[in-house]
């Protein structure tokens, strides 16, 4: 009996454990199981149900940009710990909010999904956007889609419906939207399009636009039947057209800025469309653009009403029914909304368009709806984990108790009382006494103290030849230290600014190896008078030890007012003008602080003025360097568009001429001035994608009348500058062909039509001239090949007149033949120099496969995110003739000093590439390896240097950072070596460091590293490098370990 | 079918001049200069009227004379010694083929003005005033007399420690060579203002020679005068206060 007994009880427990098993096996089943998601409708209205629960979205538009960041940042890309960190604080909020979904434009992958779903309730809206910023269409990425392109519908089509495919059983997911205003961006243009009346142009685009998205609901409903389709439509624009042609859509999806009430929105959609209406954003900022101040109230107050009357058009209230909820615009601010690549650590208070719903701050031709300021959380500062936080402001208090609400349970009455019940004044307190507390962790005071660093270096460095003389005792040994404390300032709403000390302890003796910022501070040896005994006046050299110790490192102020902005800078980096209609590129970019600080130069300096309302398109910038390098000048900018033509006018006038170089020995510029036209026309009558840009320059107008000479069949003849001579044309025609996108340029320059900088684009490396005296045709073939895409480009130049031979003088029978000398920019109205004659040809070839993050933007090494992605660039160009003479700054006499020879005719070349590797997410690896065979730009002696280099930096965990490169042959590292064609057999440099906090910014963590460096010297390089002390030198060495403190 | 009309029209408008501009850029807006002066052969001036360019031509740190229409040495290269190229030929090859005496002295001003209007050097403002000297000497221009004393003033004021070189039969080398040796321009200046036999120019402060040295102490300097025969141990000093 005991026997049967035991296998009873075997049988009992196995049966137990089955039933268990199974148990598990289907309540797993069914916490895995994705979401059966469905609209139902009676006579009470529309109504959402996921698993056959009502479900009234109370969402937010969610997504995280940290500061300094924009909208290449890739929450995805980071370590799981970090993104679960983000999730875990966001979705927290928003759950004690009672958020219960959101939508973002990233695409979440599907197992964050599920983690947001599962760990804080909240379901999610897949929302592909279908190349509403452009998208990669046969290897090429396009920034205008054309929905009526058959290519680029199936690829879109195609893209979605695979996605519907990944997601179809992602737990979490509420449904699928398309496109985000879809209809605001039908901006491409085509033959057939553009010969329709201008009226019809759009709705002819937007019947393409909605006819795919039906195609792609129809499809994915055959994928997904458990998930409702919907679009992201700017407002209700094209109802009808989507009436007509949305015939799959489950709900309608908009964003709607109409203020505080929807108005007719509801009514609308329930007669042409009878459908539920979600919003995919709506809300308001808390900006008042009128007052300049934040306004949380304004935004909390437009919120609530709007809730309100979505809860009163919900299902079973006796109106349209048709309201099912939707996603406030948005979480939490994100400062790099406004200009999008600027400012990104600042948030911008500038109001970027117009909107009257918004009465609170509208006023006439003012902008007032500010893009930065939409959040019903600001963006806070980063906590514990590296997380930015999230500020709430009173509109997440309203929301709040809004959301508390079940409007299927409460009766619209019931609704309306609890809502006009809210104590506001209650809740605007909360929220002032939370900014205060908030404000005061950020200190945002009239002047404050924002943080600021620590610098420590210790060095040991040698040379060859002082190690054999003297072993051990050769090495030198430093140490520096310094300080930067950062200030902010906000004396009134209208001004704000910010400015940094720079505090020197001892300044490490790293030359000539590296010359780093703080060489201010270096002894200085002097020669004074001294009294001896009191009374005998003695020459002495003594050494100044303790100079500039404490100076101003940077500074900036901005006025923001209703008619203009004002803006002082100081040191603080600007752009060029090359977008604003600057053709010549009379304003050069200032953004290589670091390369200034290293001779402690100060620019930009200066003060603009932009004007708004009545002065808009006016621009005024004077100032004593608005560039590195400038004279002091005042500049002023019109630009405007007439009859579709965009024109810009400026003038520049010098009003001095700087007394100190740019660096140690880049030259001054004599005083001078530039006028220019620039005209820009869209010529799509002719050709869709056919432009045409016109420039025309009056420069150094000042010269008129100048001497020079010029040798002609052997005869030297005494000219002067006349009018014609400061003129100047340049045109550049842009056009398709074969699918290719073309264009050629010309640029005449009269022999003192002197420009500035020009605008180099997609890496060329073409002999461009800011100078006159030419007469110049370029012309180039961008195609594109899949992910590939082929660059040739070409350049010819002429001079109008030819460098000067020198040429001795003689005498003879009471008469002289002046002979000739090179000419120079300082005695001579003009010179040739890089402007000489040129026949060039280049050929780029780039491999990209993510075009939303393009290869040759300037921060592509840190926002590429393409696996791999690379270049190769050949460039050869024949100078077919002699330079004049180029110059120096000789900083003894504080004047320019002539070579007096010029460079001889030359056949230069360079082969380059650039690698950027992503192999795992942990990694990063930018490589450049360059190959040149190049002249100086400036000593004629020493011949042209062929020479090689490699770099790389490897970023590993955000956290490790190792920089290294090896240079044979090539140049030194500062402008002067290519001046003085100073080249070293060997360079080599290896830096390591190791970010110590979270923000994984290598120039702002705190961080602690270590660099070494190691230079071979020869005939070729500095006599006092390669001599020292009378004994041939072969190497220099200097190791340098690190700390920066970030505080 | 009226839009499309005007479509046309519109591209019409725009093509002409489009094309006009393309022609433009084809065709090539400008050229070579051609005119100006041929200045391949300058004279030089064989008279001895001097007009002024400006106030302090030929007189450190002015350098007017190198705008002045009547130089002939305007644009005419004129090297200084280079220690990188020593056999080069230098300024001094161009004043040797100045005619000498009277028909060469005011060529001899502008070369030497012009030199220093480009280099600053104490050998250059001497030689520039010693031409005022000889201008003087030839004219008896009371205007070019003051300029010629507010030159050697020059000298001293701005270049006291400068020195310039000769070479004499007196020092060779032991392969033969002359061997240069070198004077200090003080003294060479108060020289030329104190004793004229070496010139046989006139004084330019005339009279008694000590009238030149109270002159030159008016200026701040106490002068030594050389002794017979030598003439080679004269002291120019700076007076103190």
């Amino acid at each position: 009996m005991a026997e049967i007994s035991f296998f009873r009880c075997i049988k009992k427990i196995c049966g137990i454990l089955i039933a268990i098993v199974a148990l598990s096996a289907s309540l797993m089943s069914q916490a895995y199981a994705a979401d059966v998601v469905t609209t139902y409708k009676d006579e009470g209205g529309w109504r959402l149900k996921v698993n056959g629960e009502d479900f009234f979205v109370k969402g937010v538009v969610w997504g995280y940009s940290p500061r300094n960041q924009n909208y290449t940042y890739n929450l995805w890309g980071e370590s799981d710990d970090f993104i679960r960190k983000v999730l875990d604080y966001d979705m927290g909020l928003m759950r004690a909010a009672n958020v219960n979904a959101i939508r973002s434009f990233a695409m979440i992958p599907p197992e964050w999904i599920t983690y947001i779903y599962q760990e804080h309730g909240i379901m999610t809206v897949v929302n592909p956007l279908m190349g509403r910023y452009g998208a990669t269409i046969g290897g090429r990425w396009v920034p205008n889609t054309d929905y009526s392109d058959e290519l680029t519908r199936a690829v879109l089509k195609a893209e979605v419906l695979e996605l519907v495919e990944k997601y179809k059983n992602t737990p979490g997911v509420l449904m699928y939207a398309l496109g985000n205003e879809s209809n605001y961006g039908l901006s491409w243009s085509s033959f057939e399009i553009e010969n329709l009346p201008e009226g019809e142009r759009n709705t002819e685009k937007a019947r393409y636009l909605y006819s795919l998205f039906n195609e792609v609901m129809k499809a994915g409903k055959g994928i997904d039947p458990n998930h409702p389709f919907s679009i992201v439509n700017g407002d209700i624009q094209y109802i009808d057209l989507i009436a007509e042609y949305c015939t799959d859509m489950d709900v309608l999806g908009t964003n709607a800025y109409r203020g505080k009430s929807f108005t007719s929105l509801w009514r609308d959609v329930d007669q042409k469309l009878d459908l539920p209406v979600l919003f995919f954003e709506f809300g308001s900022d808390a900006f008042n653009a009128r007052t300049g101040q934040e306004d949380q109230k304004a935004q909390a107050e437009i919120l609530k009403e709007q809730w309100q009357e979505m809860y009163n058009k919900s299902y079973g209230n006796g109106e349209e029914g048709n309201a099912i909820g939707g996603f406030v615009f948005e979480w939490r601010d994100e400062w790099w909304k406004y200009k999008q690549t600027e400012n990104l650590d600042i948030q911008d208070r500038t109001a970027s368009w117009s909107n009257q719903a918004y009465l609170f701050d509208w006023a006439p031709d003012q902008n007032n709806m500010n893009e930065e300021w939409f959040g019903i959380a600001a963006l806070g500062t980063q906590n514990s984990d590296g997380v930015y936080t999230a500020r709430p402001r009173m509109a997440y208090d309203v929301l709040s108790e809004i959301w508390k609400m079940d409007p299927y349970e409460y009766k619209k009455a019931a609704i309306n009382q609890e809502i006009e019940d809210m104590n506001m004044d209650y809740l605007e307190l909360k929220a002032d006494v939370r900014m205060l507390k908030e404000e005061s962790v950020e200190q945002r005071k009239i002047l404050h103290f924002e943080g600021g660093s620590l610098r420590t270096e210790m060095l040991v460095k040698g040379t060859q030849a002082g190690v054999n003389e003297q072993g051990d005792f050769g090495d030198e040994f430093s140490n520096g230290e310094m300080v930067f404390l950062d200030f902010g300032f906000a004396p009134t709403d209208k001004i704000e600014g910010q400015f940094s000390l720079n505090v020197l302890g001892n300044v490490a003796d790293t030359e000539p190896l590296e010359l780093q910022y703080g060489r201010r501070g270096n002894p200085i040896r002097v020669r004074a008078v001294e009294l001896e005994g009191g009374t005998v006046p003695v020459v002495k050299d003594i050494t100044l030890r303790d100079r500039d110790r404490i100076e101003i490192y940077d500074f900036s102020a901005e006025y923001t007012g209703k008619i203009f902005d004002l803006e002082a800078f100081y040191h603080t980096p600007r752009y060029h003008w090359g977008y604003e209609g600057d053709f010549y590129g009379l304003i050069r970019e200032t953004t290589d602080m670091a390369g200034q600080d290293i001779w402690n130069a100060k620019a930009p300096q200066g003060v603009q003025f932009d004007g708004k309302g009545i002065f808009e398109g006016l621009t005024l910038l004077v100032g004593p360097e608005v560039y590195w390098g400038a004279n002091p000048k005042a500049v002023v900018r019109y630009s405007n568009t007439f009859k579709n033509i965009d024109w810009t006018f400026i003038h520049s006038e010098d009003l001095a001429t700087s007394n100190d170089s740019a660096t140690a020995t880049a030259v001054t510029e004599v005083e001078t001035r530039q006028t220019t036209l620039y005209t820009k026309t869209d010529l799509g009558f002719i050709k869709d994608g056919v432009e045409l840009e016109i420039g025309g320059i009056i420069g150094s107008s000042d010269k008129i009348d100048d001497d020079y000479e010029r040798l002609d069949q052997g005869s030297i003849f005494e000219d002067d500058i006349e009018f014609e001579d400061t003129l100047g044309i340049k045109t550049r025609l842009t056009f398709p062909v074969l699918g290719a996108q073309a264009y050629v340029a010309s640029n005449y320059g009269g022999l003192v039509a002197d420009g500035g900088a020009p605008l180099r684009e997609f890496g060329t490396r073409l002999p461009y001239s800011e100078f006159g005296n030419k007469e110049e045709y370029e012309a180039g073939v961008m195609m594109n090949f899949g992910n590939w895409m082929v660059f040739p480009r070409g350049l010819y130049r002429d001079n109008l007149e030819k460098a000067l031979p020198n040429r001795d003088p003689s005498a003879g029978g009471g008469q002289i033949n002046p002979g000739l000398t090179p000419r120079n920019r300082d005695d001579d109205p003009f010179a040739i120099l890089d402007n000489r004659k040129a026949r060039a040809a280049e050929l780029f070839v780039t491999y990209d496969p993510t075009g939303a993050t393009p290869f040759y933007a300037w921060d592509n090494d840190t926002r590429e995110d393409a696996g791999f992605a690379f270049n190769v660039g050949l460039n050869y160009t024949n100078y077919d003739t002699p330079t004049d003479s180029y110059e120096f700054f000789l900083e003894e006499f504080e004047t320019n000093a002539a070579f007096g020879r010029g460079l001889p005719s030359e056949k230069v070349w360079e082969v380059s590439s650039r690698m950027v590797f992503n192999p795992t997410r942990d990694l990063r690896l930018v490589t450049n390896i360059i190959g040149a065979n190049q002249q100086s730009t400036g000593e004629p002696d020493g011949g042209t240097r062929e020479y090689y280099w490699a770099d790389g930096k490897m970023v590993f965990r955000k956290k490790h950072i190792l920089y290294a490169y090896a240079k044979y042959n090539a140049f030194g590292p500062y402008d002067f070596h290519r001046q003085f064609n100073i080249t070293f057999p060997y360079q080599y440099k290896v830096d390591y460091s190791y970010l110590l906090d979270e923000k994984y910014d290598e120039l702002n963590s705190t961080k602690i590293g270590i660099r070494g460096l190691l230079r071979g010297v020869d005939d070729d390089s500095p006599t006092n490098e390669f001599l020292v002390e009378g004994a041939e030198n072969e190497y220099l060495w200097q190791v340098v370990a690190y700390f920066n403190w970030s505080f | 079918m009226r839009n499309r009309h005007s479509i046309k029209t519109h591209a019409a408008l725009f093509r002409l001049p489009l094309m006009v501009l393309i022609a433009l850029i084809t065709v090539g807006c400008g050229g070579s200069n051609s005119g100006g002066t041929n200045i391949t052969s300058i004279p030089l001036p064989t008279d001895t009227l001097l007009n002024l360019y400006c106030e302090n031509a030929g007189v450190w740190p002015d350098s007017c004379v190198a705008q002045d229409p009547q130089n002939p040495y305007r644009n005419v290269v004129i090297r200084e010694f280079d220690v990188n190229n020593p056999d080069a030929e230098t300024k001094f090859a161009l004043a040797d083929a100045i005619p000498e005496g009277r028909t060469g002295a005011k060529a001899r001003f502008y070369l030497w003005a012009t030199a220093l209007a480009r280099r600053a050097s104490g050998e250059n403002q001497w030689y520039t005033a010693r031409a005022l000297h000889e201008l003087f000497n030839y004219n008896e221009d009371p205007v070019i007399q003051a300029q010629a004393l507010k030159a050697y003033r020059s000298v001293l004021d701005n270049f006291f420690g400068s020195a310039t070189f000769f070479e004499c039969c007196a020092n060779l080398d032991p392969n033969g060579d002359p061997v240069p040796f070198s004077i200090p321009l003080n003294e060479l200046t108060a020289d030329d203002l104190y004793r004229t036999d070496a010139t046989g120019w006139t004084r330019l402060i005339p009279g008694d020679p000590l009238l030149t040295i109270s002159e030159m102490a008016d200026w701040g300097y106490s002068y030594q005068p050389a002794t017979p025969p030598s003439f080679d141990n004269g002291v120019v000093s700076v007076n103190d206060g």
